[in-house]
């Protein structure tokens, strides 16, 4: 579906991926980890076609990216990222409705999902990061293109819509989707993802299976931090060293 | 029906508000002339000859200048932004007095020196369409700091007569636009559509650029177009009525706080409003103290400070 060859991307000066081949396929979450300033959001951009400063080849279906126009890309690719602006006013409903094109039912569907009903007629300006960043999920289900790419799609949520959103996710893909995703959550990235890259921040990139890539071993040496358990326990081990055995084992 | 909703009964309620509006000023001014039964042929000469084609220079400016602030609002993302904000109508300025200065004698001149100065302004910005929002406002900004300055140099080397003049343009005066009324009237229809034809994109554009080009918004081309456009009318509003400031920024404002912020309503509504407002502020002008004149730019500044300030107490609410 979508085929990165010897991908390199840079920003200014920096270097941020030097070499990057894979392909991704319907049905797949591929999980993007790294450290701040890696380039994750940027690849996501390079793969949406708003960051031109790359070299290689990024295929998109049968053709190279630059062959599309911006109209064309949409229709294929649907982009999360930052939140709107909002000093403009413009209200959730209307946000909603231009990402839809048209399709008012997957609009109400995705307004009853996000639990956004009663927020319809209000101004993005007035909802919390966590309600606009629903809003920002809901634009994205609405879109209807077989792929998705979701810059930290469960920033800013709280417990409950970050399951219902990686849950969206996860039945999306199963439905066909290509769904792309930067996350920080080491459990959340296991719970969903079925093949992970790495970003190391030096330009280094490592692509492999969620099982095998998500382990201390693996991912101690990026992130610069102790790590514990494995899988969907990965997680730092910041508990034990400044709280001690505060709280019972369950 | 919900005129916020259609776009036709919208514009047709505008245009039926835009006439009424007219009529009634046409038959103000220093004696009360009925304009539907002038009583003689002198009566019926300054309706026409005289009152008619200001109150069209009035209403195409005005609307001009709404269109070219909801423009730049949106283009810089900044609700601040205005038609001027980029130094056009300060280079418009230096444009104008110069010609003051070094052709005297010659009426066209002035309002030529003005539409060269705009486009003069308006080459020196396009080199800076391709930085981001903020930079371009920034770059703007420093810009209208230069040509101000250059004004203050040319205003300095005036005779004492030119100073005058200098100062009556600069407030905006429309009794002696140099451009036909039938000119500035396809003007601001031109732009009005022109406005329409891009308003789905102008909407996508309010999430930013990344969500425009993500939703297959070609930005860097609406940009472009977008700021030669509003740069365009700004310059033709300037060249025919001088600097009238405040019509710009508040208008598209009070319209999205009535009618919502898709641009469809906002374009319509601040096209005819703009119209209005200058409409009412040149009768304004021409008849408090008549046979004398206010300054319009003076009185628009007078409305739309307060109007403005209390939009932003209630924005911050």
């Amino acid at each position: 579906m979508i085929q990165m060859q010897a991908l390199r991307v840079q920003r200014g000066d920096k270097q941020l991926i030097t070499s990057l081949t894979m392909q991704a396929k319907k049905g797949e979450v591929v999980v993007v980890l790294g450290p701040n300033g890696a380039g994750k959001s940027t690849l996501l951009l390079a793969l949406t076609g708003l960051h031109a400063d790359y070299a290689g080849e990024i295929i998109l279906q049968d053709k190279t990216l630059p062959h599309y126009s911006h109209q064309e890309i949409s229709l294929q690719v649907a982009w999360q990222g930052e939140l709107p602006p909002t000093e403009f006013g413009l209200t959730v409903q209307q946000r909603l409705e231009m990402a839809c094109s048209g399709k008012l039912e997957k609009l109400a569907q995705a307004l009853a999902y996000f639990e956004l009903k009663p927020l319809a007629k209000r101004a993005l300006g007035e909802l919390s990061s966590g309600e606009r960043q629903r809003v920002e999920i809901a634009a994205i289900m609405v879109r209807d293109c077989p792929i998705w790419l979701m810059d930290e799609p469960t920033a800013h949520l709280d417990m409950r819509h970050q399951v219902d959103c990686l849950k969206l996710m996860k039945q999306e893909a199963e439905q066909g989707r290509l769904i792309i995703t930067v996350l920080h959550d080491l459990p959340q990235a296991a719970a969903i993802a079925d093949r992970v890259v790495v970003l190391d921040g030096l330009g280094g990139v490592e692509v492999g299976l969620a099982k095998d890539m998500l382990t201390a071993k693996c991912l101690e040496p990026i992130f610069h931090v102790k790590l514990k358990g494995n899988g969907y326990d990965l997680m730092p081990a910041y508990q034990k060293e400044y709280h001690g055995e505060l709280y019972e084992k369950a | 029906m919900n005129i916020r909703k259609n776009p036709y009964s919208l514009f047709c309620v505008l245009l039926l508000i835009s006439l009424a509006v007219a009529l009634i000023a046409l038959g103000m001014g220093e004696h009360w002339i009925n304009p539907l039964s002038p009583s003689s042929d002198m009566e019926s000469r300054i309706l026409w000859e005289l009152r008619w084609p200001r109150l069209l220079t009035a209403f195409a400016v005005g609307g001009m200048l709404a269109l070219a602030g909801a423009w730049f609002q949106v283009l810089l993302g900044n609700p601040l932004a205005e038609p001027y904000v980029l130094g056009v109508a300060g280079s418009a300025a230096v444009g104008a007095v110069s010609a003051m200065i070094f052709m005297p004698d010659a009426a066209w001149a002035v309002s030529l020196g003005a539409f060269v100065g705009a486009w003069v302004g308006i080459t020196v910005v396009l080199f800076f369409s391709r930085l981001g929002s903020a930079r371009l406002l920034l770059a703007g900004v420093v810009l209208a700091a230069f040509w101000a300055a250059v004004l203050m140099l040319l205003i300095a080397l005036l005779p004492e007569r030119g100073v005058a003049l200098a100062y009556a343009w600069m407030m905006g005066d429309l009794s002696n636009s140099a451009l036909p009324i039938w000119l500035l009237m396809l003007v601001w229809a031109a732009a009005l559509a022109c406005g329409l034809i891009l308003s789905l994109s102008l909407d996508k554009l309010l999430l930013g650029e990344k969500h425009a080009a993500a939703l297959g918004v070609n930005v860097p081309h609406l940009r472009k177009l977008l700021l030669l456009l509003a740069s365009a009318v700004t310059a033709l509003a300037v060249t025919a009525a001088g600097t009238i400031g405040f019509v710009g920024l508040v208008v598209p404002h009070l319209m999205r706080l009535l009618l919502g912020s898709l641009h469809q309503s906002v374009l319509i509504a601040s096209a005819f409003g703009g119209g209005v407002l200058l409409m009412l502020a040149d009768t304004a002008a021409r008849t408090v103290i008549s046979p004398a004149e206010l300054p319009v730019g003076v009185l628009t500044a007078i409305i739309g400070v307060p109007v403005f300030l209390w939009l932003l107490l209630r924005r911050n609410a």
